[in-house]
């Protein structure tokens, strides 16, 4: 199996895998990384987002093969002490209900502010509407990523 | 409402200088005390202040984690922030745990009060022995026992060691209400930063030394078993140990996920013919409703029932339909279990901890004793996980494997497609109205499948009225106060498992019965709102305030409040041509009331699978007795509100014993792009000093506001889910004659 080197978080990873196996299975199953979530393995929950290059892609659909060279962030590494101003917001506002999808929801935010820092509510539905909440922490989530807007979550 | 429940405390050895409670108290006020003394909750303050609580509910997003320390560091006088919650383990020690039926809070509010209390008056009796002094003249506060007139204090830490050599008191002085401090106040979630920075373990995050992964090939049809299986194939993909097979299929067994589920796409297994192959759920719902259109068993009666229509000057008809529908948490269903040759550990985000170890014991024969459960944080529970059907397959596998922990999950269309379901049903609702276009008589007929997943529903159980009543929640425990009435419960069977499902038997109940009341307002030229409050007795002192139905005593003033309350606040209707108002209500187990009222508007060009209208405002009042956490109160309402919206689009079907939908694209949820912009919650003062569940009750309401709504807008009745774009589309009209 292919030997590849991972940059995760800042971190260089060693990982053998078979070229196909998506990057999500990869972060959970062989590096441990479980804070990046399963819900379908299709690319429709979001519930696996991480960040390609500060862009937001799906775990699930990058093969192991195209993922060696590229630099991805994940839940873990937002921040290095859990306070980054998406991760205040979501306090601030008490956000979470079972909280399983919300590590894909604050890096597709993280993603969107990058490109757009003062990104406006309708930017941000466009951006967070393809992401699958079964809870419902959706008007929490709303007024959160406006908060993150005004702290400065893009930087 | 409910008694208030006697806890029994002991004293538990702890040592280190800690104070150690055990608490235990029924699940139901009649059940009579346990021998020997078996706690299922237990508190212990730390000599370093910190109060730790074990209970065995599960957190799966209701936020008991945050709700249950208030209740303890309410009568225990600490800082929120010094209260921390340990999930109980079934053992010997823990017996009756579980979450579910929107209890939690309701369950745990006396036991954890007189614990709190139990805990304070010991700590402030140590205090009293050291200082020598009258107890009564020590205070509580902060962690702290004060001794005003000498301005002394010691920390609840510090006193801990002697409080547990005081003798325990049966019955500790309760706070009254008006000196809560916390409870009340809105709370922000205790563990919310492990939920934003991935720290959060769920179920599927398991990760044992040397364990396993597995998927399971699971018959595609219904009732399909396997006959034979070639697995050649999959054992030489990559990553794939074993292959086996267990009572629900063959399960593939890899070094990780991924191989799991590619090993599993190369089985091939020979199922045997499906009993259920000609199963149709369209043919089923025909199928209920030709039962519905006939009088069925009769679960409860009023006056002269049915025979009143005799009288009566004309009638009101009209049939409901609601389709099967799927949990599907956002964390599929999975387990981890080690079985080794005599004893089992099992880990599992389970709302039913003592039903897995349960399961575990039978399925391997080992004493309850020698299997360790534990319970990790849930992603979404919804009732799905008060089944133990995948912790069985797990355990299955894992005895197979013995010595290998393995995980095994559920992949997206796995969870879809081989859980159990809400049941279809369909509803006529029947109103016979005098020369005045009173209600003086009222038939609510449902036919429905019985919960069969869990357990064999019984042949003399389907027409035991006793058994079926205890199914007809929102039919048989309705407000309403008419002369004469009747309610029957067809049971169908249908073979597509059904269970336990957010609000349970209520959501298809009160659809039917909430947007028939508006039908009748509407047919009768009266305001859904004033229908609504005259048959709950605004207008007529002979109606009876307080009723009992269906062992449910229901008051019919504090329903009445509500809608006064989500009346006043929603305001006038808006004016806007193309959005028009909608209210529904409903009282759940006779304990919470609740009502919404909204404002929607339709979305025509709605792409595929989004909504084709657009709820612009929710407007939610609730009497709930003690409102624990409001901020918690508010968030089950926002969840209600979505996942009812979510009812109102997606359906289950079965077409050839298979069902047919696997992932969100084809059972579409609500999305943030479909939220209402405006979701009000409106807590009513209560008088009932008890706080009741909110889980479910948020649910019922929402979908038959909504549709009350939407026939508003559209000219004619909605009376089935999902509401489809073309539902709302305009008809060519009729030509008259």
């Amino acid at each position: 199996m292919p030997r590849r080197s991972l940059q995760i978080n800042g971190k260089a990873h060693p990982v053998e895998a078979d070229d196909q196996m998506p990057l999500l299975w990869v972060l959970r199953d062989l590096l441990g990384m479980t804070g990046t979530k399963y819900g379908c393995g299709v690319g429709v929950c979001g519930s696996c987002t991480v960040l390609e290059g500060g862009k937001a892609v799906r775990a699930c659909q990058i093969p192991f093969a195209a993922a060696a060279g590229k630099t991805y962030v994940t839940i873990e590494g937002l921040s290095s002490d859990g306070r980054h101003p998406i991760q205040e917001a979501w306090l601030q506002e008490d956000v979470s209900q079972c909280g399983y999808c919300q590590p894909g929801m604050m890096l597709e935010l993280r993603a969107l502010l990058r490109a757009k820092p003062n990104a406006g509510a309708a930017d941000i539905d466009d951006a967070l509407s393809d992401h699958v909440c079964r809870c419902g922490s959706y008007p929490r989530i709303r007024t959160a990523a406006l908060l993150a807007v005004r702290n400065g979550g893009g930087r | 409402m409910t008694a208030s429940r006697r806890a029994f405390i002991q004293t538990l050895a702890a040592g280190g200088g800690a104070l150690a409670l055990g608490i235990a108290f029924p699940s139901r006020a009649a059940e009579p005390e346990a021998k020997p003394f078996q706690p299922n909750a237990w508190l212990r303050v730390d000599p370093d202040g910190t109060v730790l609580v074990r209970v065995g509910k599960s957190e799966m997003g209701q936020g008991v984690r945050t709700s249950l320390p208030m209740i303890v560091a309410e009568e225990l006088d600490v800082p929120l922030g010094s209260v921390r919650i340990e999930q109980a383990s079934p053992g010997p020690d823990f017996k009756r745990l579980g979450t579910g039926g929107s209890g939690s809070i309701s369950g745990l509010w006396d036991p954890l009060r007189q614990a709190g209390a139990a805990a304070r008056e010991m700590l402030v009796a140590a205090a009293a022995a050291r200082w020598t002094v009258p107890a009564d003249t020590l205070t509580t506060r902060d962690g702290f026992v004060l001794h005003a007139a000498t301005q002394r204090k010691l920390s609840y830490g510090e006193l801990a060691a002697g409080a547990a050599q005081q003798p325990v008191p049966q019955s500790p002085k309760l706070k009254e209400r008006t000196a809560f401090r916390l409870v009340g106040k809105p709370a922000k979630r205790i563990d919310g930063r492990d939920l934003v920075t991935g720290r959060a373990r769920y179920g599927v995050d398991v990760r044992v030394p040397g364990m396993l992964f597995a998927v399971v090939a699971r018959a595609p049809q219904l009732g399909s078993k396997v006959v034979s299986f070639d697995a050649a194939a999959a054992l030489k993909t990559g990553g794939v140990r074993n292959v086996v097979q267990i009572p629900t299929g063959v399960a593939v067994i890899a070094e990780n996920t991924w191989a799991a589920l590619r090993g599993r796409e190369a089985l091939q297994i020979e199922w045997s013919e499906s009993p259920h192959a000609a199963f149709d759920s369209r043919e089923h719902l025909r199928v209920l409703e030709r039962a519905a259109n006939a009088p069925a068993l009769t679960i409860r009666k009023d006056g002269e029932g049915r025979a009143a229509f005799a009288n009566v000057a004309r009638t009101i008809e009209a049939t409901y339909r609601y389709p099967f529908v799927a949990h599907a948490a956002l964390e599929p269903v999975n387990c981890t279990a080690l079985v080794t040759a005599d004893a089992a550990t099992i880990w599992s985000a389970t709302q039913t901890p003592n039903g897995v170890q349960g399961a575990a014991a039978q399925l391997l024969g080992f004493p309850e004793t020698a299997i360790t459960v534990h319970v990790l944080l849930i992603g979404g529970g919804f009732g799905r996980r008060l089944g133990v059907d995948f912790d069985r397959e797990a355990i299955e596998i894992a005895k197979l494997m013995k010595g290998t922990p393995v995980q095994l999950l559920w992949s997206r269309e796995d969870d879809m497609r081989h859980g159990y379901f809400q049941a279809a049903s369909v509803h006529r609702l029947i109103a016979g109205l005098d020369q005045n276009d009173r209600v003086v008589a009222w038939e609510h007929r449902k036919a429905s499948s019985p919960h069969n997943a869990r357990r064999v529903v019984a042949d003399a159980d389907k027409v035991n009225p006793e058994v079926v009543g205890g199914w007809a929640w929102g039919v048989n425990d309705m407000p309403y106060h008419f002369p004469a009435a009747e309610m029957s419960y067809a049971v169908i069977d249908s073979p597509l498992p059904i269970g336990p499902w957010r609000s349970v038997f209520s959501p298809s109940s009160v659809f039917a019965r909430e947007c028939f009341l508006d039908e009748l307002a509407q047919q009768t030229g009266k305001d859904p709102l004033q229908l609504r409050l005259s048959l709950l007795g605004a207008t007529d002192p002979n109606v009876p305030a307080v009723v009992e139905a269906a062992d449910n005593q229901i008051d019919r003033r504090r329903m009445r409040k509500v809608l006064e309350t989500v009346a006043a606040k929603a305001g006038p209707a808006s004016t806007r041509a193309g959005v028009a108002r909608g209210l529904a209500c409903n009282v759940f187990h006779g304990e919470t009331y609740i009502a919404y009222v909204v404002d929607v508007s339709l979305r025509p060009n709605a792409p595929q699978g989004k909504l084709p209208f657009r709820v612009e405002r929710v407007v939610c009042a609730l009497d709930c007795g003690v409102a624990v956490n409001p901020l918690g109160v508010a968030q089950q309402v926002e969840s209600g509100v979505i996942w009812s919206l979510s009812n109102m689009k997606n359906e289950i079907t079965v077409r050839e014993g298979r069902v047919e939908q696997a992932y969100y694209s084809d059972f579409p949820v609500v999305m943030l792009d479909e939220t209402p912009l405006v979701i009000e919650t409106h807590i009513v003062p209560s008088d009932d000093d008890r706080p009741h569940g909110l889980g479910e009750p948020t649910v019922c309401p929402l979908a038959p506001a909504v549709a009350n709504a939407l026939s508003r807008l559209i000219g004619r009745r909605v009376r089935a889910l999902p509401v489809r774009s073309t539902d709302l589309a305009p008809q060519p009209t009729e030509s008259a004659g």
